[in-house]
């Protein structure tokens, strides 16, 4: 705080905030990373390193890291090209008064009632099976092509575009207004520039380049979610966090190191990702202060 | 046109979700494959708020969980906050405000939970308060930190000037400015809370219960009646805040997007 008066003003609450946040992420993965070579828990038995080779070695786990990374990148990119498209066609509609609300609803909506929502809106039987049936499409539940529970996961993808897309639009409408794109488009149409050509070298590049931090983190989010893969997601694969719930979750103790070796590979990789997203945001920034 | 069409759609598309889970909530009978229920009943939501274990108890203890979180964490964000937003190392600090979302909360609630057990605290509801805290406490410093601009310290500086002293700056100067983030920072840090699912499963150890986890049971056990009554529980003080204080959750989402 400011008002210390010891010289050191941001010190103490920067200390308490560390504290208070990192403290308890380093201790849990110290202790995952300890449980996991044997060291502590009630399976230990010295230092070894057999559930990570175990972990490691088994297929299963670098096929739900790829899945948790196809899932989150498919929803997110197809969640962006989704706002790009609502927030040019619409663009200053969203701060419009009778459409504002609508925009933020989906803000309201918790993981878990967005995949319940899914299951009776895009279900075998849902409400979308049973309008086709109304219609002569189907004649029964199966014949339906629902989404969900699908090996590659369209259910859960579909689940997030829309949770995220209505978010992503918002953001759009932000960026768009601090970094000042309508303007920025305008001058390159004056300058001779066709409408694609000024959305795709201007408006675009402009946002995207607003938009990187929050995308990357929406990203990591996306990749961990737990809620809606569990509702809406196939038996196999599952998601990392799904994976790591079960194993975590089984009658077999024997299973946890190996639950523990899991959570700590995400924790790093994810940790990682974030770390290369902070650096390189702080390079871009030095880079145009510089210039 | 094309805009028109558009927000008809979106419109319909919301009001769509919303009906099926009110119409879910009131129904007897829907066979397939009928399009809208052939038999309405209340049971559903009499069932919820007078059986012995009924909701009614789950969603007091939802919102006291809720409320204690928000309260403790945007005190001690706003306060902690100030010491982020001056620091010289404040970009790693941020970093670090970051990890807990980065990992997932499932992982966060593994690795906790063995603590929270050597402390008596799983199972507890205090211990997922706590648990629910780290999350909400990183994401208040976060948000609160842009409040310390320039202006605002000039502002204090002006008060220590005309004679203040440090608790009259914070009661008279700093709390009464930031009242609009602070009633945000409230809202935010309650729907972290509210919405809360893996962190009570791991922490809660299924001793505590809540609205998210009373859904998934009822999800689970193949009572979608009932779990689409809950998740209108759910979906009530969030869209009643949108309903009320537009302009509110405008300024919230600015406020995230900033943040």
């Amino acid at each position: 705080m400011s008002s210390t008066g010891n010289g050191r003003p941001s010190d103490l609450w920067a200390n308490i905030t560390v504290g208070l946040v990192t403290a308890p992420v380093a201790a849990g993965v110290a202790f995952m990373i300890l449980y996991s070579i044997g060291v502590i828990g009630l399976l230990a038995g010295g230092f070894t390193l057999e559930s990570w080779v175990q972990v490691l070695a088994d297929v299963r786990t670098w096929v739900t890291l790829g899945f948790s990374i196809w899932v989150g990148g498919a929803s997110l990119l197809t969640s962006l090209v989704l706002a790009l498209g609502i927030h040019t066609i619409l663009g200053a509609a969203p701060r419009r008064r009778a459409l504002h609300g609508l925009w933020y609803a989906p803000l309201a909506v918790p993981p878990l009632v967005a995949a319940l929502l899914s299951v009776e809106i895009l279900g075998n039987a849902g409400v979308l099976a049973r309008l086709g049936h109304a219609l002569g499409w189907i004649g029964q539940p199966l014949d339906f092509p629902s989404p969900l529970y699908t090996r590659c996961g369209a259910g859960i993808v579909v689940t997030h575009v829309a949770l995220v897309t209505p978010f992503l639009v918002l953001l759009f409408d932000r960026l768009a207004r601090n970094e000042r794109v309508e303007g920025l488009t305008e001058a390159a149409r004056t300058l001779g520039a066709s409408a694609t050509q000024a959305w795709l070298r201007v408006r675009l590049p402009v946002l995207m380049r607003a938009a990187t931090p929050a995308l990357s983190v929406y990203f990591l989010a996306l990749a961990g979610a737990f809620e809606v893969p569990l509702l809406v997601g196939a038996q196999y694969p599952p998601m990392i966090s799904v994976a790591i719930q079960r194993r975590f979750s089984q009658f077999d103790i024997a299973m946890r190191p190996q639950a523990y070796a899991l959570a700590t590979l995400y924790a790093v990789l994810s940790a990682a990702i974030l770390f290369l997203v902070f650096a390189a945001r702080r390079r871009r920034e030095r880079l145009e202060r510089g210039a | 046109m094309m805009r028109r069409a558009l927000s008809a759609a979106l419109l319909g598309l919301g009001l769509l979700c919303l009906g099926v889970l009110a119409l879910l909530s009131v129904t007897r009978r829907w066979p397939w494959p009928v399009l809208v229920p052939t038999e309405l009943h209340a049971d559903q939501w009499r069932e919820l708020f007078a059986s012995e274990s009924g909701v009614g108890g789950v969603v007091l203890r939802s919102i006291g969980m809720a409320s204690s979180v928000a309260i403790l964490a945007t005190a001690a964000g706003f306060v902690s906050s100030r010491g982020v937003a001056r620091h010289p190392r404040r970009e790693g600090l941020f970093l670090v405000l970051h990890l807990p979302f980065a990992v997932s909360p499932v992982v966060l609630g593994v690795s906790l939970s063995y603590f929270f057990l050597r402390l008596n605290l799983a199972g507890h509801i205090v211990g997922v308060v706590l648990a629910q805290f780290i999350l909400a406490y990183a994401y208040a410093v976060i948000l609160l930190s842009g409040f310390w601009n320039p202006q605002v310290q000039a502002l204090s500086g002006l008060a220590v000037t005309l004679g203040a002293d440090r608790t009259q700056v914070w009661l008279r100067v700093l709390l009464p400015v930031a009242r609009p983030l602070l009633m945000l920072c409230l809202l935010q840090t309650f729907l972290i809370s509210w919405f809360d699912y893996a962190l009570t499963l791991f922490i809660g150890g299924g001793r505590v219960s809540t609205l998210t986890t009373a859904l998934y049971q009822y999800f689970g056990s193949g009572d979608v009646r009932l779990a689409a009554t809950c998740a209108l529980l759910l979906l009530a003080p969030p869209l009643a805040a949108i309903a009320l204080h537009q302009r509110l959750l405008s300024a919230t989402v600015a406020a995230r997007l900033e943040a």
